[in-house]
């Protein structure tokens, strides 16, 4: 039997815009979106590094690694960041800063959380753990 | 309780106040307040609780109290979940756990393994590092 009017539920999330930090509400699926609010592109995806990465802004509402043979040279603006090569450039996580072992950071770094494993390398300046640190790269 | 003993053979007691300059070898456990400035080869714990006015110059800081102060390590400084730190950083290896608070500049890195020295010497260009200048041997004529 034919159902006509009735649209199939699409599962949906919550993203946080990393421009205008609103809320907005995404399909589970969905790569990018035009943020409803200030008109941005905004990528959702998770990303994985491998090669080296320079552009003028990376910024993205989902998770980054940069995996050991990778290197990132860009101010990023991100989710997550897991960082086991190396980052050229000011770092803001709305979640969380991982450097790993072989990891490296150079630039400034705003994040509510950071975990430094021994070995790893950071210079610049840091805001960890203020809650009222404007995320911004 | 012994081995903790002879790794930290000084503690400085919740209920103590100090404030001035201070030197030792070994280890120290600071469980109070202290104001000042602090200079060793040994380790540094700041216990929780605790609370550090001062710049450091140690082997080895593991904090997990508040410290107000630029910290400067030859080995490692490693960050407890209950830290709060506000001032600067420079050590070879560093470890935050998740729920530390830091704020100021970071330098990390191996090729920050210095000897442990005063922030005064710290500061000033290292005595007797000039090489002395060349000959200068004319050429052609």
């Amino acid at each position: 039997m034919a159902t006509f009017g009735i649209k199939p539920k699409v599962k949906t999330r919550r993203i946080e815009c990393p421009y205008c930090e609103q809320s907005v509400e995404v399909g589970m699926r969905s790569m990018s979106i035009f943020c409803p609010h200030c008109r941005q592109r905004v990528i959702l995806e998770n990303i994985k590094i491998k090669t080296y990465h320079a552009t003028r802004d990376f910024v993205t509402a989902g998770d980054v690694v940069v995996e050991k043979t990778g290197t990132l040279s860009a101010p990023t603006r991100v989710m997550s960041l897991t960082v086991k090569g190396k980052v050229w450039g000011n770092v803001a996580a709305r979640r969380r800063v991982c450097v790993k072992r072989t990891g490296s950071i150079k630039g400034d770094v705003v994040t509510p959380s950071l975990i430094v494993d021994s070995g790893g390398e950071l210079n610049g300046h840091c805001r960890i753990g203020v809650h009222d640190a404007t995320i911004s790269a | 309780m012994a081995e903790n003993n002879s790794e930290f053979p000084t503690i400085i007691g919740s209920d103590a106040c100090f404030k001035g300059e201070l030197k030792f070898e070994k280890g120290v456990r600071l469980l109070g307040t202290f104001e000042g400035t602090i200079e060793t080869k040994g380790q540094l714990h700041i216990a929780n609780g605790a609370n550090l006015k001062a710049d450091v110059c140690a082997g080895e800081i593991q904090v997990e109290g508040n410290v107000k102060g630029n910290l400067n390590a030859s080995g490692k400084v490693l960050l407890k979940a209950s830290a709060k730190l506000d001032g600067d950083l420079r050590t070879s290896k560093l470890e935050v756990a998740e729920g530390a608070v830091f704020v100021g500049n970071c330098v990390v890195g191996p090729q920050n393994g210095t000897p442990a020295q005063s922030p005064a010497l710290a500061a000033s260009p290292p005595v007797g590092s000039s090489a002395p200048a060349p000959k200068k041997v004319p050429v052609g004529k």
